[in-house]
This record gives structure tokens, C-alpha cells and sequence, in this order.
């Protein structure tokens, strides 16, 4: 590397620098406080510095390490690495991902918190996973998934209110209820697509959220469904003490009673439920249909000319989309046992997307360690408050740079006719 | 020789333009009949109309079977490849770039295979009729890949391959819906000339072995007089001349539009 570079990159970081007093300086500097009788702006130069600081030390590190040659450079050895462990050893992973997350309750640091955090990243794969068959295969950008996870977990909440019925009866009716909203949804736009499309999905998601809103006699409004019954194993209540002529979870199996049992299997159910999705993507991406998803991707005028109908192929993906959101939010009311429509903003239909879009469209993988990496992430700076979101917004912005395609971008055929050489 | 497509009276218009102007032409089993004209000529709204992307104007075109017709008016949209068996490709190669050359043929196939697959029932549940009648799919695709030679790279992305096996890859997966009229649109565009011969090779093929009537639009004259039976000459919308290969060659009118008379 030459002098000249260095000067050229110092200048550079000088530069951005410039660029971070400009956004930093009112957006950190001036802070507001209000004391008594009014509002009063107290300077925090120190933490302005020390971010200015740090962007054109970060500006500088960068500029030096793409003046090296290609070779030597840090990203690309790391992301290169990154992406042959998971090509290579695809398989290898999913198998200790599974087995890591069947033992995740019984290690020895495994708390309470843990537990919560690791339901949720669980409950972000399912639902990318189910979004995955919308966007990923059938190439259909909808930012409205959320509305099907609302769909379910209002089906589960009013039917398991109103009729009592045990959670093993509403999950299916849920999804049932949910794939018929997806159909709903994917008549009026089945001749949209991209930019088009992405804006009705996402007034649609708006809709059902102002629905439940402004419905009060059948969603309660704003004030939500509480008192949604808990799931129960198989019949055994998790209570301390049973009711008459019940029998409960700890005394059937003679444990101490504790609540982390309930939590532990709200987590293998989550576990379960989203395995059922992948394995399910997984089996239909190589059936007709599945390709069929695939190709009007690709290409839908070819697909027509192919005679593939692309009415129903679109309307299919839509629908087991959505009975998989519906899945999924049935698992969520019975998680909280109250739902309102603040849990369904577009802020979740953005995060699901996110994790789809970032994980590498299509891939399943992809989507298991965006969730992780986003909901992890987001979840290890909570104590930021609102800041979090800025770590949020950061590892996408990591993985666009690193990934510009996604964690795992690769697809592999459905089928071969040489066999598989990896 | 019997006929396979009679398009009659056929008008387009897209407001004041008309496109295609009270075209009729017959084309016949086992044939294959090219339309040629200068650019704008309206050979591709032909195509469009035949295979149910535009809806004509006016006129009639009829699909003849054994005694009976059917016409293709009636169909729209997929169901000319679905039902009627009107099979086309695209001036610009429409492949699955990022599907497998196997996987783009296997959509082809889809309806069969949807069928079979007892609409993924049967298939999710994995059972033997399903995976026989797969294999039956992957068999008819590696038939057609051995005669275009490329079966060595079934398991690539169909858009990683050089633009000619592009052209003749999308031609037999038309192929695979077993079509009885296939409409190529430009085949031979951007091939050099040992591949344009590799083409002709091809469709002679098609036409003999697979008793299938083809349309063929194109420009390069190599490939329409080596291999045309019949050919129908548009020019602005218009027929202007209809004949055999040779006749074609030596008409004045065609000769005229496109090189321009003589002042």
C-alpha cells in the first residue's frame, strides 16, 4: 500500500466524519429534558464525539483493508468461510440445529429468559418458513403476512373462548380459517405483481388489523380477548392445584410443580409446529406444484405458455402460506392468552420479510439463521430501549453488505437426473 | 395432406393501428410453414392470437382434429397449451433461468404430473404411482435431451448455458407438452451457423419423427428456404405472397417489400 492511499483514505474518513457531526451533532447532541415547568435542551458533546469518532476510525479501517489485495482482505476470507460451512455441510447443520434445540431446555444456563427469547426466535421461523413458500418460491412480495398470523390467533382466541374447544381441535381450524383469508387475498391480486402487489398485501394487512379494531363486538377492540385458554398436554392442565377430578401436569408425572414446565412445552410444541413447516416446504418444493411455484417465479408468461395455470398455482401458495401464519398464530394466543391488535402492526409483516429477504429467498436455512441473527440481535440490546432498533437496522444492513443475495443464496434443483454430487 | 391449422379472415387491431389485416393461410400436418416479413410486418401478433395472449378483432382460426375442429378463439391463457396443445416459444428465450435444465422441462409437464401427484396429495404422501409416473417425466426429458445433446448438463441452471442450447433447450421443452401445432417465434436469432444447421436438424426431426405441424417466424433466410415446406409472406399486416420456398424466392412482390421497387 502506498502513501498516497493512505493520505486518499485518511481524507476520506475525515470526510464521513464530517458527514456524522452533521447527522449526530442535533440527533444526539441536543437531548431535551423535561424538568418542572418546562422543556430544557442539555448538550451531550461527549457522546457526539465518541460516535464521530468512531465513524471515521470505522471509515478508515474499511478504506485500508480494500486497498489490500484481494486475497488478504478480512470480510471476504470471513463471508467466503461463512458460506462454505453452510454449503458444504448443509445437512450437517440442520441435524445439529435440530439436536441443539431438542436439549436447549436442559442445559445449564438455560433460564426463564433463555427459554422466552428461544420460543420467539421459533416462533419468527415458522413464520418466515410459512412466508417462505409466498415469497421465496412463488416470488410473490407480500407485506401483509401478518394479517394471516392475526387471522389465527383471533380463530384460536374466539372459537377456544366462545365453544371451549381444547387447542388441539382450533390449531387445524385456525389454519383452515387463515388459508381461507389467504384465498381471500390472492383473488384481487392475482394479475399484480412486485411493486404492485407488495402495496395491496400491505393495505390488506392493514385492513384486518383496523377490522380488529374497530369490530368490538365480536374482537373487543382495542382492549383484545384475554382469558384464551392455555394448552394442556394431552389433556394434563399445567396448574398448581387442579380442579376437582383433574389431575395435573406435575402430579401425574410426580415432579415439583414449577412454571418453566409449561414454558418447556410451549417450547417443544413451537419446536415441533415449525418443523412440520419445513419439512412439509421442504417435501412439496419437489412436487408438481411446488416447481410450478418456482417457475412462475421465474417467469409467468413461459408458465402460461407451458399450460401451467397460474390462478391456482398462485392461489395454492398463498393459501398454505397463510395456514402456516394462521399455525403460528394460534401457537402465539395460546403462548400470551391475550392478544390485541398491537401484537399485528406491519412492523412484524416488515420483520418476517426481513428474515425471508435476508436469509437468502427460498432457503431454508437461511431463514433459521436471519432469525436468529435479527431476533438475537434485537433481543441482546434490549437494554438499549429504543435504540434496539438500531442493532436491528445494522444487521441487515451487515447482511446486505456481506450477503448482498442473502445468508445462503444458493438453490439446489428439486430433482436430478445425474444424482446429487454434493 | 391433411390440414392442421386454417386461420381465417384473422384482424387485430390496438386502436386506429391494425396489425394484422384479414389474414388467412392454411398450415398443414407434418409441415412446416413459415411466416416471414420485414420488421413490423405483425408475424408476432400472429403467434400472440394463435396462442391466446391477444384476443383478435375479428376472424376465425381453427384447430383441426381427426373430423373435428376446435377453435382457438375459445381458448385463452393457459389453457391453448393446456387443452388445445398449441405449444410456442418467444423471440426473447422465456426459460427458468434459475431452475435446473431437468426442473424446466419437468414444468412442462406440469399437468400430467399434477395428476398424478393427485394435486400433491399422493405425492406428499410419497406413494409408488406418484414417483412412477415422476420417473416416467424424467425419462421424457432425458429422451429429449439426448437428441439436443445435453443431457451431461441436465442438472445445471438453465441460464447458465450458451445462448444456441438456450434456443434448443426451450424448443423441446415446448416439446414435452406434445403439441400438435408448435409455433416457433425467431429460433434461429443470434445463432451462428453451424448452430442454425443444428437447428434445422432439429426441426426436421420434430416434423418427421414427431408427426407435429410447426409455424415458423424467422429472419434468417438460411433456415426458412432450407427447410420450409410452405411459406406465407406478411407485409404490413397483409398477405402479400403465399408459396412454396422457391416460388417465394423468385416472387416480385416479395422481393419488393423487401428490398423496395425500383424507381
Amino acid at each position: 500500500m502506498e502513501k498516497k492511499d493512505i493520505i486518499q483514505s485518511f481524507k476520506d474518513s475525515l470526510f464521513t466524519g464530517l458527514i456524522a457531526l452533521a447527522l449526530f451533532g442535533p440527533i444526539v447532541g441536543l437531548r431535551t429534558v423535561s424538568k418542572g415547568e418546562g422543556l430544557f435542551i442539555t448538550p451531550q458533546w461527549g457522546v457526539v464525539f465518541l460516535l464521530v469518532g468512531l465513524c471515521i476510525l470505522g471509515r478508515f479501517l474499511i478504506n485500508i483493508n480494500s486497498a489490500r489485495r484481494t486475497e488478504f482482505k478480512i470480510f471476504s476470507i470471513l463471508s467466503s468461510k461463512f458460506s462454505n460451512v453452510t454449503e458444504d455441510k448443509a445437512k450437517h447443520f440442520a441435524i445439529t440445529g435440530i439436536l441443539f434445540a431438542v436439549v436447549f431446555p436442559f442445559l445449564p444456563f438455560t433460564d426463564r429468559y433463555f427459554m422466552d427469547v428461544a420460543i420467539m426466535i421459533l416462533t419468527y421461523i415458522m413464520l418466515g418458513w410459512g412466508l417462505n413458500i409466498v415469497v421465496g418460491l412463488a416470488g410473490l412480495l407480500d407485506l401483509g403476512y401478518v394479517a394471516f398470523y392475526a387471522v389465527g390467533a383471533y380463530s384460536y382466541a374466539l372459537i377456544a373462548t366462545t365453544f371451549g374447544w381444547s387447542f388441539w381441535i382450533c390449531l387445524p381450524l385456525a389454519g383452515v380459517f387463515a388459508a381461507f383469508f389467504g384465498i381471500l387475498l390472492g383473488f384481487p391480486v392475482l394479475r399484480l405483481r412486485g411493486d404492485y402487489l407488495a402495496i395491496v398485501t400491505l393495505g390488506f394487512g392493514e385492513i384486518i388489523r383496523i377490522i380488529l379494531i374497530n369490530w368490538y363486538e365480536v374482537t373487543n377492540g382495542p382492549d383484545g380477548i384475554t382469558g384464551i385458554p392455555r394448552p394442556s398436554f394431552f389433556g394434563l392442565p399445567f396448574k398448581r392445584s387442579p380442579d376437582e377430578g383433574e389431575t395435573s401436569f406435575h402430579l401425574f408425572f410426580n415432579l415439583e410443580y414449577s412454571t418453566m414446565h409449561r414454558i418447556i412445552f410451549l417450547y417443544y410444541l413451537i419446536l415441533v409446529l415449525a418443523l412440520i413447516t419445513n419439512y412439509f416446504t421442504l417435501k412439496i418444493r419437489k412436487l408438481p406444484v411446488g416447481r410450478a411455484w418456482e417457475a412462475l417465479r421465474e417467469d409467468e408468461i413461459a408458465c402460461k405458455s407451458l399450460g401451467v395455470n397460474p390462478t391456482n398455482t398462485k392461489l395454492t401458495a398463498f393459501a398454505i402460506g397463510a395456514m402456516f401464519g394462521g399455525f403460528a398464530g394460534s401457537f402465539f394466543a395460546t403462548r400470551q392468552a391475550f392478544i390485541s391488535p398491537e401484537s399485528f402492526t406491519f412492523i412484524e409483516s416488515a420483520i418476517i420479510v426481513a428474515i425471508v429477504v435476508l436469509g437468502g429467498m427460498g432457503s431454508q436455512t437461511g431463514v433459521v439463521l436471519a432469525s436468529i441473527f435479527l431476533i438475537g440481535i434485537t433481543e441482546m440490546f434490549r437494554d438499549l430501549e429504543q435504540y434496539r432498533m438500531i442493532a436491528f437496522g445494522g444487521a441487515m444492513v451487515l447482511i446486505m453488505v456481506f450477503k448482498p443475495k442473502g445468508i445462503l443464496a444458493n438453490r439446489k434443483p428439486t430433482i436430478f437426473m445425474h444424482g446429487d454430487k454434493k | 395432406m391433411s390440414n392442421l391449422l386454417s386461420v381465417e379472415n384473422l384482424t387485430m387491431k390496438f386502436g386506429g393501428l391494425t396489425a394484422i389485416d384479414d389474414l388467412s393461410f392454411d398450415a398443414k400436418n407434418n409441415q412446416i410453414t413459415s411466416i416471414i416479413g420485414p420488421n413490423g410486418a405483425g408475424k408476432t401478433t400472429v403467434f400472440n392470437c394463435l396462442t391466446g395472449f391477444y384476443k383478435p378483432t375479428n376472424g376465425q382460426m381453427f384447430l383441426h382434429k381427426e373430423d373435428s375442429k376446435i377453435s382457438l378463439r375459445k381458448y385463452t391463457d393457459f389453457k391453448i397449451a393446456y387443452v388445445a396443445k398449441v405449444a410456442r416459444t418467444f423471440q426473447n428465450i422465456r426459460l427458468f433461468p434459475a431452475m435446473s435444465v431437468l426442473e424446466n422441462l419437468l414444468v412442462a409437464q406440469h399437468n400430467e404430473l399434477m395428476v398424478a401427484s393427485g394435486y400433491s396429495l399422493f405425492g406428499l404422501l410419497n406413494l409408488k404411482r406418484y414417483r412412477d409416473k415422476e420417473q416416467l417425466a424424467v425419462d421424457k426429458a432425458k429422451y429429449w435431451l439426448d437428441i439436443i445433446g445435453l443431457t451431461h448438463r441436465a442438472d445445471d441452471n438453465a441460464g447458465d448455458l450458451p445462448y444456441g442450447d438456450q434456443r434448443k433447450l426451450e424448443i423441446v421443452r415446448a416439446m414435452c407438452i406434445e403439441p400438435r401445432l408448435l409455433c416457433l417465434d425467431e429460433p434461429a436469432a443470434g445463432l451462428n451457423p453451424k448452430e442454425s444447421a443444428e437447428l434445422n436438424k432439429l426441426l426436421k426431426f420434430i416434423k418427421t419423427e414427431k408427426q407435429t405441424g410447426i409455424l415458423l417466424i424467422e429472419h434468417d433466410m438460411s433456415v426458412v428456404m432450407g427447410i420450409s415446406d410452405h411459406v406465407v409472406v406478411l407485409n404490413y399486416g397483409k398477405k402479400i405472397f403465399e408459396g412454396t420456398a422457391d416460388q417465394t424466392k423468385n416472387s416480385k412482390e416479395v422481393i419488393e417489400a423487401y428490398l423496395g421497387v425500383d424507381e
